[in-house]
């Protein structure tokens, strides 16, 4: 099941499947890889919008938690994670 | 090393407890600045090895990778590369990384360790990482990166000695060697620091439930917001409530500095200069000190407590919609502090349209200069009760209303912009979001000294220049017998031309001889008004005793004062706003731009709320 982080329901964790780097600059993509945003990571959507729209998104990124405007996550194509999981940890 | 005093700078990500490990190595003992030719601000201090020798300090902007983002970034870069005008390559680097969030943090830190330098590693806030169940192994940290690694907990000042022998033995065993290559590209670099900060975990239990059961509340579509609101409220409720006991002491203290000069100097040009002139003027001011302090108070713990990012978060989807990010809700919020260090914060926003219209209406946030003359006429003329019963002041609802109007103002603008002269692709937004954290009073005191420091310095610099100036204005030529002072002055005359341009707003004489020391720094607009009306009082002792706000009360119509307060909120900035502005906008266009179309917002708004106010026959 692929799907982007943009519509990714809220608390599940979700593997990164694939991330359309040239949609977005350079400077973009690499604070992108900075806060950990890169092929194969887990992430956990957690926090969406206020009152006012449904930007930003909030994310937990291993031990972090980073915002992002919905339009980078609307880049990122996201997996399930298979009950196997991988050898990564599950964010809770 | 020889002889001379080395220089180590503390480097490392955003929220790796620098400023707090800075703070604990340094005490308060610290020179704020700027870099040359940046605004960027830069931290230094001094400590001392075990055995006495000096050693300096410098706290380089939190930064991701030496591949800069923004200005802030690109100044961490220079100087640990040496190529920072005006300032030396350190001798040695105190890379700090947050203990519970090493697989990023590595990064920075692997990049780092490549450049050569004697290198120390502050595995800070290790208390925090074992609350949050993650077992560490600092050795095996070492080994890995090839630098002595020593845990920290830089807020209970643990490790600090241990973190300065480590540099001191860096410095005698690793020399500095030429640069090494590093890592291909950040995806390698990123791999690299994964596997290194696998192999120091010891155990791991799933991430911070505390944080995650506040955000759920704080970070709640609707209730975050209410919260967000009610903290604002209380906010700018406490700066009224407070603030009063500390203030009237400081009154009675200029008071009765006042009445000491009078008493015992013999009437001369120079007891009326500094009684009149330096200690009404420069009095006026320094009475809103504990309001200021009571600001800055809230906005370093909001800052301190992680709560800033959520609001950021809260806000984004708002100023999406004037075309701004939720980055821009930090300069704004500093930015009623003073615009000042809020346009310098800017510079955290990467795009460039994006940042020049937080510039632009940064201004617009009611900063602290405008609040000793808010306070002032709002105490005059604003009735001291509740409303409607409900333990809520009416001066302080006033004065969220006048924020209000800031904020809502400086929105309109920001959208207007965004679709005409600062047009650009939407804005970026992508933040850290520290966790949440007891502030710690001793950062929270060292910053608010900081900022007391700097608004009692302006005190007594700009504002005493000015009013002095102005008292010399003022005072000459000495008007004949029967003739007001005041206006017969030098001040009184131009006075008298701009109040032709004025009085159609309602502002009267007073007024007209308080704007213009009034771009100096705002909170000069007082102390003009306290020095015209102690010269005006001249050796009337009555009206000496009367404050400048019962003086006012006595001269000033409510339709008056409310297009005086309207006026302020969109009052054309101070110099120092103009300058930087100018400095961070490389040229003198947009502080052009800025100054014109604030002059006219006030202008319109002070007309506005007279007319309205005349016709609903409060004039």
């Amino acid at each position: 099941m692929i799907g982007s982080l943009d519509s990714a329901p809220l608390g599940a964790a979700v593997r990164i499947a694939r991330i359309d780097w040239p949609a977005m600059s350079p400077d973009e993509g690499r604070r992108l890889r900075e806060f950990g945003l890169m092929e194969g990571a887990l992430v956990t959507p957690l926090h969406r919008g206020s009152l006012f729209s449904r930007d930003p998104l909030a994310l937990a990124v291993g031990r972090m938690r980073v915002i992002i405007r919905a339009a980078q996550a609307a880049v990122i194509a996201v997996e399930a994670v298979d009950a196997a999981g991988g050898a990564e940890p599950k964010p809770a | 090393m020889t002889g001379a005093v080395p220089t180590v700078a503390l480097v490392g990500n955003p929220n790796a407890g620098k400023s707090s490990l800075f703070n604990a190595l340094t005490g308060a003992r610290q020179k704020i600045g700027n870099y040359p030719g940046v605004t960027v601000e830069r931290k230094a201090g001094h400590a001392v090895f075990a055995d006495g020798r000096p050693l300096a300090l410098i706290d380089l902007p939190g930064s991701y990778s030496l591949t800069p983002a923004s200005p802030d970034e690109a100044v961490t870069r220079d100087v640990v590369l040496g190529r920072q005008a005006g300032e030396a390559r350190p001798d040695a680097l105190i890379v700090v990384v947050d203990a519970a969030n090493l697989d990023n943090h590595l990064c920075f830190a692997l990049e780092l360790i490549a450049l050569g330098l004697p290198t120390v590693v502050a595995l800070n806030m290790l208390d925090l990482a074992e609350r949050d169940g993650l077992v560490l192994d600092p050795e095996r940290l070492a080994a890995e990166l090839g630098v002595p690694v020593v845990p920290t907990v830089a807020v209970r000042k643990r490790g600090m000695a241990e973190l300065l022998a480590a540099v001191e033995e860096a410095m005698r065993s690793q020399p500095a060697g030429a640069a090494a290559a590093p890592a291909a590209d950040d995806i390698a670099l990123h791999r690299c620091a994964r596997t290194i900060a696998r192999a120091a975990t010891l155990s791991e239990t799933p991430v911070r439930r505390w944080t995650a059961r506040v955000d759920a509340v704080a970070l709640h579509p609707v209730f975050g917001f209410v919260i967000l609101l009610a903290l604002m409220f209380v906010m700018f409720q406490a700066v009224y409530a407070w603030a009063g006991p500390p203030a009237d002491m400081l009154e009675a203290g200029v008071g009765a500095m006042q009445a000491w000069v009078v008493a015992n100097i013999p009437e001369t040009f120079l007891r009326d200069l500094v009684v009149e002139g330096l200690l009404a003027g420069v009095g006026a001011v320094v009475v809103f000190l504990p309001q200021i302090l009571i600001l800055f108070l809230f906005i370093l713990l909001l800052e301190a407590s992680g709560y800033m990012t959520r609001a950021a978060f809260l806000m984004d989807g708002l100023m999406a919609k004037v075309g701004l990010s939720g980055r821009g809700f930090i300069p704004l919020l500093s930015s009623f502090a003073c615009a000042v260090p809020g346009i310098m914060a800017t510079r955290a926003i990467p795009d460039a349209k994006d940042r020049l219209t937080t510039i632009l209406i940064a201004p617009l946030m009611t900063c602290s200069a405008r609040l000793p003359v808010y306070a002032l006429i709002i105490a005059a003329f604003i009735p001291d009760r509740g409303v409607g019963g409900t333990g809520i002041g009416l001066q302080g609802l006033v004065l969220f209303a006048l924020y209000l109007a800031g904020i809502v103002g400086a929105l309109a603008v920001a959208f207007v912009l965004r679709r005409t002269l600062a047009k650009g692709s939407a804005a970026g937004f992508m933040m850290e979001m520290p966790r949440y954290q007891m502030p710690r009073w001793r950062d929270v005191a060292i910053g608010l000294w900081q900022r007391a420091w700097i608004f009692l310095r302006r005190a007594g610099t700009i504002i005493a220049i000015t009013t002095v100036i102005l008292w010399l204005l003022l005072s000459f030529p000495k008007a004949p017998a029967g003739e007001s002072q005041v206006d017969y002055s030098v001040a009184g005359r131009i006075a008298g031309g701009l109040e032709v341009v004025v009085t159609p707003i309602g502002f009267n004489h007073d007024i007209a001889l308080a704007l213009i020391p009034a771009m100096a720094a705002r909170e000069v607009a007082v102390s003009a008004m306290a020095t015209a009306n102690a010269i005006d009082a001249g050796d009337d002792e009555e009206a000496m005793a009367e404050t400048l706000g019962e003086r006012l009360q006595g001269k000033w119509s409510l339709a008056t004062a409310l297009a005086f307060l309207a006026w302020f909120v969109f009052a054309p900035q101070c110099i120092s706003t103009i300058a930087i502005t100018r400095r961070e906008t490389n040229g003198w266009k947009w502080p052009l731009f800025m100054v014109g179309y604030l002059f006219l917002l006030a202008y319109a708004a002070a007309g506005i709320t007279y007319w309205t106010a005349v016709a609903f026959g409060l004039g």
